[in-house]
């Protein structure tokens, strides 16, 4: 049997940028944070994916974070969204409900 | 009893049992190897130690001081590891993703906005900031705007409504966004059409080169360059539909806009049918009742409404590319028009059952047996300011007759309301016994015959005979409550053999066709004296205008053939058996069993007859 798993993780993955973005455009937020709202999801399986993610959307200048001290525990670094950010997302959300679209048809036209 | 170690993540400090700490440090390890060679590797470990200091932390308290292996099992498990964190950072893609990454954000500029109803920001359905946020103008003027449609016949609200179901409210972040999209101005659809058109262009541009060059290298690829073409022409048809469904869609809401706005003045018979008739008295005497015409003006306007509605709303979604169809609005559209088509059939039968049935009726006169009776015409008494069809007219000198056909039907007024009325005809025939005798024939129709011969017995249709003078009205009046069933009225003179009638002038537009040896019509027959022969009418005093209608009268009498042409000296001659063409000195007649057509020194003349 074909194993579905990685299939899955691979759309996770491809998604995942297009969800942080989502999350920030609601406000800024901490890595734990966006994890959080991730997990309950199911969008994340390991914790470990998102650093990268986020670093690379940062260094693209999609993000940009302040550092907040906290009261219980090391600093934290709170991620907002640029306005090419902004942009971006909004343009990535539109490519997304298009594709999802699409795929639904796709799905629902081959069953 | 275990060793511990001290740790310091991210600036905390904690205890940590020895295997634990040898986990972990390997974890730490094994991660920041596989990030060296990514960007911000450094910032990414970091990231992921503050992260596990924080779990770390979680997990620790002021009575269980130590992290403990399973603690460290758990940070791992939540972390993941390095090879599950997938791709993305690994520096072979890195390069590659930056790329996409510019190229997206260059491609922003390209973010195609939609047409949403802003949810966040509406008074009713939030279509007016959603037009607004399509066009980046202020919402007030478009709510103006909407205001002032309220003065074309309410367009607004058919309008609002239209919108307010075509266009998909903007419920998630994505759609809003898309509804808000930066680059806009009101020029947004003309220049999508022209930057379609130009890439159209290009395409074209550069399939010809393409296809020269695949022509010219790849002579052994023929079937190459058939893809192409292939290729070629289906894009052209894609792009060129594209532009044209734009055009399509504002073509389709401005007929839309003009259909409703004709159904709509329609409706509120603002300008019903021809000026010069009161369309509303008309309907009410073709009606059966009120209710009727609640009916009919009902279905009307969900029978051509529904279509008119969906055209404008088919319009839109083509205009503004909205691609998600409402069922319920299609089902509920065709459920409309199929209600509309109900009731218009509904009406329809019902009045059309009406004129079922033909009724005639018959009132005998006796008339004194003189031998010349003199038949005159009056007009009936009616203020010809109450005939709705002579308002038309500016020339109120003028007679009605003049310009009224006798197929014609007059609408008037009284203190009792409205009635209809109508032009009697006249008609002389040999009568079977040796006395004059009126025969007054009205008709009607209706439901049943009983129905029929009471309307047609309600005709009102005055006769005067006084001696040897014979008075009929021109008009024949017809109450409002018997509707309009084509009444009518023949006043029929049975003239015994020997016997001489004078048409008066004024009978000019009451005769129709009255048989006679010299088939002279109707109006050539007045102020002449008539005698019935045998063989039917003939005139008396005809001398010098007809001499020829006596010879070919002959002719007709003995015409078991139908046919007869006759060039003379005096003229041309052709008769047949219902028409006559004829050339003369008078003038030019022409004649068919209907129509008639003089040109004589009175001018020209043309008299038809509808036969219902």
């Amino acid at each position: 049997m074909v194993n579905s798993e990685n299939a899955k993780a691979q759309m996770r993955k491809g998604v995942l940028e297009l969800c942080i973005l989502s999350i920030l455009s609601q406000g800024e937020a901490y890595p734990t944070e966006i994890i959080e709202k991730l997990k309950t999801t199911k969008l994340v399986v390991v914790e470990g994916t998102l650093y990268p993610l986020l670093t690379r959307l940062k260094n693209t200048g999609l993000l940009s974070y302040r550092w907040e001290e906290s009261t219980s525990g090391p600093p934290r670094k709170y991620y907002f969204l640029t306005e090419i950010g902004q942009t971006y997302l909004n343009e990535l959300q539109v490519s997304w409900i298009e594709l999802v679209n699409a795929v639904n048809t796709t799905i629902q036209n081959s069953k | 009893m275990n060793k511990t170690v001290t740790i310091n993540i991210s600036g905390i400090i904690f205890h940590i049992e020895e295997d634990a700490y040898e986990t972990l440090s390997k974890y730490l390890l094994t991660i920041k190897s596989y990030f060296s060679k990514a960007d911000g590797g450094t910032e990414i470990m970091s990231d992921i130690e503050s992260r596990i200091a924080e779990m770390l932390q979680s997990k620790t308290s002021a009575v269980k001081q130590v992290v403990l292996m399973s603690d460290v099992d758990f940070v791992i498990e939540s972390m993941g590891k390095p090879e599950e964190f997938g791709g993305d950072s690994s520096d072979t893609n890195s390069s590659e993703n930056h790329d996409e990454q510019t190229d997206n954000i260059n491609g922003l500029q390209n973010v195609k906005k939609r047409l949403y109803r802003d949810g966040d920001s509406k008074v009713l359905g939030g279509v007016c900031s959603g037009i607004a946020n399509y066009f980046n103008i202020d919402v007030v003027w478009i709510r103006i705007a909407l205001l002032i449609l309220t003065f074309f016949a309410g367009l607004n609200i058919i309008f609002y409504v239209i919108l307010w179901i075509a266009i998909p409210e903007a419920k998630t972040t994505a759609e809003k966004l898309a509804m808000k999209g930066e680059k806009a101005d009101i020029n947004n659809i003309s220049k999508a059409v022209k930057e379609e058109a130009e890439q159209l262009k290009k395409r074209i541009e550069k399939y010809g080169d393409e296809f020269k060059n695949k022509a010219y290298n790849n002579r052994d690829f023929p079937r190459n360059a058939v893809e192409k073409i292939v290729d070629f022409i289906s894009d052209v048809v894609m792009n060129i539909g594209s532009v044209l469904l734009k055009i399509i869609g504002v073509f389709l809401i401005i007929i839309g806009v003009v259909f409703f706005l004709g159904l709509f003045s329609l409706v509120f018979g603002l300008s019903f049918m021809l000026d010069s008739i009161n369309g509303k008295d008309w309907i009410n005497l073709f009606l059966l009742d009120g209710k009727d015409l609640y009916l009919g003006v009902i279905g009307i306007a969900f029978f051509v409404g529904t279509p008119v509605i969906m055209i404008i709303y088919g319009g839109i979604k083509i205009l503004f590319k909205v691609h998600y169809t409402n069922r319920m609005v299609n089902l509920s559209a065709g459920i409309f028009w199929l209600f509309g088509f109900a009731l218009l059939l509904y009406v329809g039968v019902r009045t059309g059952n009406d004129f079922n049935k033909e009724a005639k009726i018959r009132e005998n006169f006796s008339v004194n047996s003189h031998d010349t009776l003199y038949i005159k015409m009056t007009e009936t008494p009616i203020d010809l300011l109450e005939v709705d069809e002579a308002s038309d007219y500016d020339d109120t000198e003028k007679k009605y007759s003049e310009y009224n056909k006798e197929s014609d039907y007059l609408i008037g007024k009284n203190a009792d309301g409205r009635y209809l009325l109508g032009h009697a005809q006249l008609d002389i025939i040999k009568s079977q016994s040796n006395s004059s005798e009126l025969v007054i024939v009205k008709e009607s129709k209706g439901g049943d015959r009983k129905m029929a011969s009471e309307r047609a017995k309600n005709i009102d249709y005055k006769i005067t005979t006084n001696d040897s003078l014979i008075l009929c009205d021109n008009l024949f009046k017809v109450n409002n409550a018997d509707k309009f069933r084509f009444q009518s009225v023949k006043v029929i003179l049975k003239l015994p053999i020997g016997k001489i009638v004078f048409l008066d002038k004024s009978l000019e537009n009451m005769l129709h066709d009255i048989d006679n040896t010299t088939n002279t019509y109707g109006s050539e027959m007045i102020n002449r004296r008539w005698i019935m022969t045998d063989k039917g009418l003939k005139c008396l005093d005809c001398k010098g205008l007809d001499e020829e209608s006596s010879n070919t009268e002959n002719d007709s009498d003995n015409s078991s053939k139908n046919e007869n042409v006759k060039i003379t000296v005096n003229g041309v001659d052709i008769k047949a058996k219902d028409s006559q063409v004829k050339l003369d000195s008078n003038g030019v007649k022409i004649k068919s069993k209907t129509t008639k057509l003089t040109i004589d020194e009175k001018g020209i003349h043309i008299d038809t007859e509808n036969k219902k």
